[in-house]
């Protein structure tokens, strides 16, 4: 425990290369939305570049902070200030609404979003509390109730928010962590059956997703409506070719694309670096992926294992979920996409992440590059 | 806390596979959209991208057969500003926007400032700015990303004739498509013509986007359309309509039709009540429609559209049936005489006749004192019920109707307007039927369907397409698509159409004729009269379908007089006279020689002598003039009432009877002269057409060929002038 290493370099700088690019292409993005709203070009990326400096600090704290004094004070604090904050953005006069959806609580001019918040707190709480177990998740209503129960209340609240893929993204990271906290595939398989008719019973009973199903099989029935977003983005990915249209040579983020800074910056990362770059930036996230497994593979503790697990899976899950989405592979759905996508709350958040997750490579037992 | 198992391990490597894995299927994704659907895609985007900003087409112009422009758009911008987005400009101040505008629109920069300051959303800073003006503000627009500062396109569409051609054209809708069925939207599809688009690369909400990559394609302009339409004939026959209608207290409109019976032309079509073109939603004043209140009226409602559609945007001429009455006999003339059933010789009479399926027998119109025995022809010109029926008997039902069909009166004719009603015959064609269509009882047609039937009755029988568009012209005036005249179907034969003439040149012509009241010298006009009865009782239609000259005719000319409340609702009075007024109006403009018979040049070589009409009103020197056998032609701007200040030839001239004596309604600072033209060798007949065209009257000497001629060729003469001619018979002399 005491055999403090340096951090995995090679993770450290796959997250420089992915924060770099995520701020060239914020500029380049944002530039006519920042130039339109706000006369100013530099708008977005102005913030763009406090967010990146405040989330290098957090991560640079986080990698030199022992994971191991992360304690279940801390888990239960952060848990109940996230479930407190899911609870007050639903609240109007706290929470803001944005397009239908109450995500948002305004913090001294910025915009703070629980949802981000609560991710980290489910990965910490789920990780200290299965490390901290004696015995095996070996009993569904005796083991595995208890974290279902808590991913519930997040679900819930989460579900209130209308916030969809937050939600997915919640339910995928502690699947993972459950799975690689060893609970019992049957398990799992127990959870399939319920979910699936929850699923069944939303799209045939509700009209929540039926535009999103429509617009996700044929995006051109409704080009001014559902299938908009879908069909600039693809205008977007297919104007890019081989080698794009060159660095700052989007058409497509001209208003077309809906805030292209944000969920859809992607579909702009791919007109002007074209396939070339899209599978550089899908190669930097798998380089990410592994070096995270590896070092929860190579993790000193359980603890250590489900941190590095769990935040693998977060960033894993959630910038391939973007990129299904925005090629138009799932429903369609409002997905940041991590190190990329414009926002403060999000991009701290990862950082402090990848942080944790550089702090545990420090005392995991594996070569370094 | 241990180290994670080799359990777990291999669950951590299953979850690294599986992303592998998603991340291979999501490039595959990308691969898939980039190059397999990419050159789709970015074809639409780029369509989607350059689709900003259009360049409207100019619509194209519509002509007369000779080039006069009938509807021209007339293409103007409109600058308008929003005083609230101004004032949040970033780059420029209000003033510097003030000092620029008013600058490039030649304004008082106080004024601009003013509107661009108003508590108001929007403020027009001024109209009509012209395409040079319009892109300098664009370009400083753009170049100093300028808010507030809008210009919106503005062609309209401008009818120099106003009411002139209102059914034929119709007029444009606010996005600039032709509407009423006129030609503006028979042939819209040309006229619009095809929009422009600056191929600058666009963003979602029109902004152009700093890029060099501008490339344009020019907006193609509208084709032009030439009609068939003379717009003098046309002005002649609505001015005599307009005369017709006042003097004949015409309550159910009235429709005149000139068409060239050799090519199917439209020459005219004029229907009444009209509107201006320019202000197709305004009040019509010229109707009167019970509890119409002009203070009431609201452009636009539907109740005033309702009732606008009803009366003066109907294009009677085409969408109005009626019941031809006796102008329909001719063609059963022309049918009796084609099948050999009858000729102009053939003895009949008028007396009742009895007809199966009815309980009366059918009448003379002069019930009481009826023709009796007369040959046809005599029957023709009085026009006796009874001498059709019995044709149509010896026809038969089969073949009367064969031709009824063949003459066009059961389908539409097709001209190029929309709206042409269907005519109406009874379901099943019975004797009695017949009996009564042979005079044009119990069926309904258009007014055009009796015209264009005449052209086949009087051109040597080919029975012609109406044609209202001539031909297609690009703004060069290169023709680019001609219509050629169409020939639907001969219907009778050369001589059958020759002999039809003749009769009804007759009945125009005999003195004792129905027609005659039709009848101008030396233009040896034909036709038949009609009074139609309608389903109202005591509504009458007056009609006279004519043609001139009945040796080669020009023109078939159609008046509908429909429910006249005058002196008389007879066709044979007050139809006739105005189809006579436009023939000698028509053929003089289109300066179709006179041919005098020598009855005719009898009674003109009488001479009289000049009644003093100065200081009489036109009304009354019109009248003294006629009782002399005077003909007379206004000088200016005069109506009845106006006074005769002046008069040529002077008061008790001597002069030929049918001379034309001017009256000056005006004093004339100067008088009018003419140039003498050269009468050398010219026949009697042509050398008054010469003087006459010329504006001079003629006194003649002699008879034979010109030998000597008062002033020489070129000489100035006082228009109205008498010029003394003299004749010499130069071959035949021993
Ligand atoms: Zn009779």
């Amino acid at each position: 425990m005491k055999n403090k290493k340096p951090f995995d370099f090679l993770l450290f700088i796959t997250v420089l290369i992915l924060l770099s690019l995520g701020l060239i292409m914020v500029f380049s993005a944002s530039a006519p939305t920042a130039e339109k709203y706000y006369g100013n070009i530099y708008h977005y990326i102005n913030r763009q570049l406090v967010f990146a400096g405040l989330g290098m600090a957090a991560m640079l704290l986080a990698a030199n902070y022992d994971y191991h004094k992360i304690g279940k004070k801390t888990v239960w604090i952060l848990l109940l200030v996230s479930i407190v904050l899911l609870i007050l953005v639903l609240i109007p006069g706290i929470g803001s609404e944005s397009k239908g959806s109450w995500r948002w609580i305004i913090i001294a001019g910025f915009r703070f979003q629980p949802s981000e918040l609560a991710k980290m707190a489910l990965i910490l709480f789920y990780s200290y509390s299965l490390s901290k177990r004696k015995k095996p998740l070996d009993s569904f209503f005796g083991d595995l109730l208890p974290y279902l129960f808590v991913l519930g209340i997040i679900v819930a609240l989460l579900l209130l928010e209308t916030h969809l893929s937050a939600t997915i993204i919640m339910i995928s990271i502690a699947m993972i962590i459950l799975f690689a906290a060893g609970a019992k595939i049957r398990h799992f398989a127990a959870l399939v059956l319920p979910v699936t008719a929850l699923v069944i019973a939303v799209i045939t009973f509700t009209d929540y997703m039926t535009p999103r199903l429509r617009s996700w099989i044929d995006p051109w029935s409704d080009p001014r409506g559902d299938g908009y977003q879908t069909i600039q983005s693809l205008y977007a990915i297919g104007s890019g070719g081989l080698f794009g249209r060159g660095l700052g040579q989007s058409m497509q983020k001209f208003l077309y694309v809906p805030e292209p800074q944000n969920d859809y910056i992607f579909p702009i990362l791919a007109e002007e670096l074209g396939f070339v770059g899209v599978v550089a930036v899908l190669l930097l996230f798998m380089i990410f992926i592994w070096r995270g497994i590896k070092i929860a593979v190579h993790a000193p503790d359980t603890y250590g294992c489900l941190i590095a697990s769990g935040v693998t899976a977060l960033i894993a899950v959630q910038s391939l979920f973007n990129v299904a989405v925005v090629t138009n592979s799932v429903p369609p759905t409002g997905v940041s996409l991590p190190f990329f996508s414009a926002g403060g709350t999000a991009l701290i958040l990862f950082m402090a992440e990848a942080g944790i997750l550089l702090n545990v490579s420090r005392y995991s037992r594996y070569e370094r590059i | 806390m241990a180290a994670p198992g080799l359990a777990q391990k291999r669950r951590l490597m299953i979850m690294l596979c599986t992303f592998a894995l998603i991340v291979a299927a999501l490039i595959a994704r990308l691969a898939y959209i980039q190059f397999v659907q990419g050159s789709e895609l970015q074809k639409k985007a780029f369509v989607q991208q350059n689709s900003g900003r259009i360049i409207s087409p100019i619509r194209g112009t519509i002509y007369d057969r000779n080039g006069k422009k009938l509807a021209i758009s007339v293409q103007a911008g409109t600058i308008s500003c929003n005083p609230n987005e101004v004032a949040n400009n970033k780059k420029l101040t209000v003033d510097e926007v003030a000092d620029a505008l008013a600058d490039m629109l030649s304004l008082e920069r106080d004024d601009v400032y003013r509107l661009i300051t108003k508590k108001a959303n929007s403020a027009i800073i001024k109209r009509k700015i012209d395409k040079e003006t319009e892109t300098r503000i664009r370009t400083w627009m753009s170049e100093n990303s300028v808010k507030g500062i809008n210009i919106d396109e503005d062609a309209k569409r401008y009818y120099p004739n106003g009411n002139l051609m209102s059914h034929l054209l119709g007029f444009t809708g606010d996005d600039n498509q032709g509407l009423m069925g006129g030609v503006e939207e028979v042939m819209d599809k040309y006229l619009k013509g095809t929009p422009g688009k600056i191929l600058s690369e666009v963003d979602a909400r029109g902004g152009a986007v700093p890029s060099d990559s501008e490339k344009r394609i020019d907006a193609q302009d509208g084709l032009n359309v030439v009609l068939t339409i003379d717009e003098t004939i046309q002005y002649l026959v609505s001015k005599s309509l307009d005369k017709a209608v006042e003097d004949n207290k015409v309550k159910g409109g009235a429709i005149g039709i000139v068409m060239d019976p050799n090519t199917g032309d439209i020459l005219s079509m004029v229907s009444k009540p009209d509107y201006d073109l320019n202000t197709p939603f305004a009040f019509p004043a010229n109707i009167q429609v019970e509890g119409l209140d002009p203070s009431e009226w609201v452009e636009r409602s539907n109740e005033s559209v309702n009732i606008l559609s009803r009366t003066v945007w109907r294009n009677r001429a085409i969408t109005d049936t009626y019941e031809p009455g006796s102008t329909f006999k001719s063609i059963t003339t022309a049918a009796g005489i084609e099948e050999g059933v009858v000729t102009p010789d053939t003895i009949t009479d008028d007396l009742p006749i009895k007809v199966t399926g009815w309980p009366k027998p059918i009448n003379c119109w002069r019930v009481g004192r009826p023709h009796g025995t007369e040959t046809f022809r005599e029957a023709v010109y009085n026009s006796c019920n009874p001498a059709f029926v019995k044709v149509a008997q010896s026809l038969g039902i089969e073949r009367f109707y064969s031709y009824v069909k063949a003459f066009g009166f059961m389908e539409r004719t097709g001209i190029e307007l929309k709206g042409e009603a269907k005519p109406q015959f009874q379901p099943k064609l019975k004797e009695i039927d017949m009996a009564v269509a042979s005079f044009g009882q119990r069926f309904t047609i258009t007014p055009l369907q009796l015209a264009t039937a005449y052209t086949a009755l009087v051109n040597g029988g080919r029975l012609m397409k109406p044609r209202l568009i001539k031909e297609l012209t690009d703004s060069e005036g290169n023709v680019v698509e001609k219509f050629e005249p169409q020939v639907v179907r001969t219907v009778i034969s050369e001589q059958t159409s020759k002999t039809v003439r003749d009769i009804l040149e007759g009945v125009v012509g005999d003195s004792k004729g129905t027609g005659n009241n039709a009848f101008v010298r030396g233009y040896r006009v034909g036709g038949k009269t009609g009074t139609s009865e309608t389903t109202k009782e005591d509504v009458y239609i007056a009609s006279f379908c004519g043609f001139a000259p009945a040796n080669d005719p020009q023109i078939v000319v159609l008046i509908v007089l429909m429910d006249p409340r005058g002196d008389s609702h007879m066709g044979g009075v007050i139809a006739a006279p105005i189809v006579g007024k436009i023939a000698e109006d028509v053929l003089s403009y289109m300066q179709v020689e006179r041919q005098y018979t020598q009855e005719d040049l009898k009674a003109m070589t009488e001479e009289v002598y000049v009644p003093d009409v100065r200081k009489k009103t036109v009304a009354e020197a019109v009248k003294a003039l006629k009782a002399a056998g005077l003909k007379y032609s206004i000088e200016g701007e005069g109506n009845n009432e106006s006074t005769v200040v002046e008069q040529t030839p002077k008061p008790d001239s001597i002069v030929p009877e049918d001379s034309v004596v001017l009256l000056y309604t005006y004093k004339p600072e100067s008088e009018q002269t003419v140039e003498m033209p050269d009468l050398s060798g010219k026949t009697l007949s042509e050398a008054i057409n010469t003087l006459n065209r010329a504006g001079l009257n003629i006194k003649i000497s002699g008879h034979g060929v010109v030998y000597k001629q008062q002033y020489v060729a070129g000489q100035d003469v006082r228009k109205g002038s008498v010029v003394l001619v003299e004749f010499r018979n130069l071959d035949n002399v021993e």
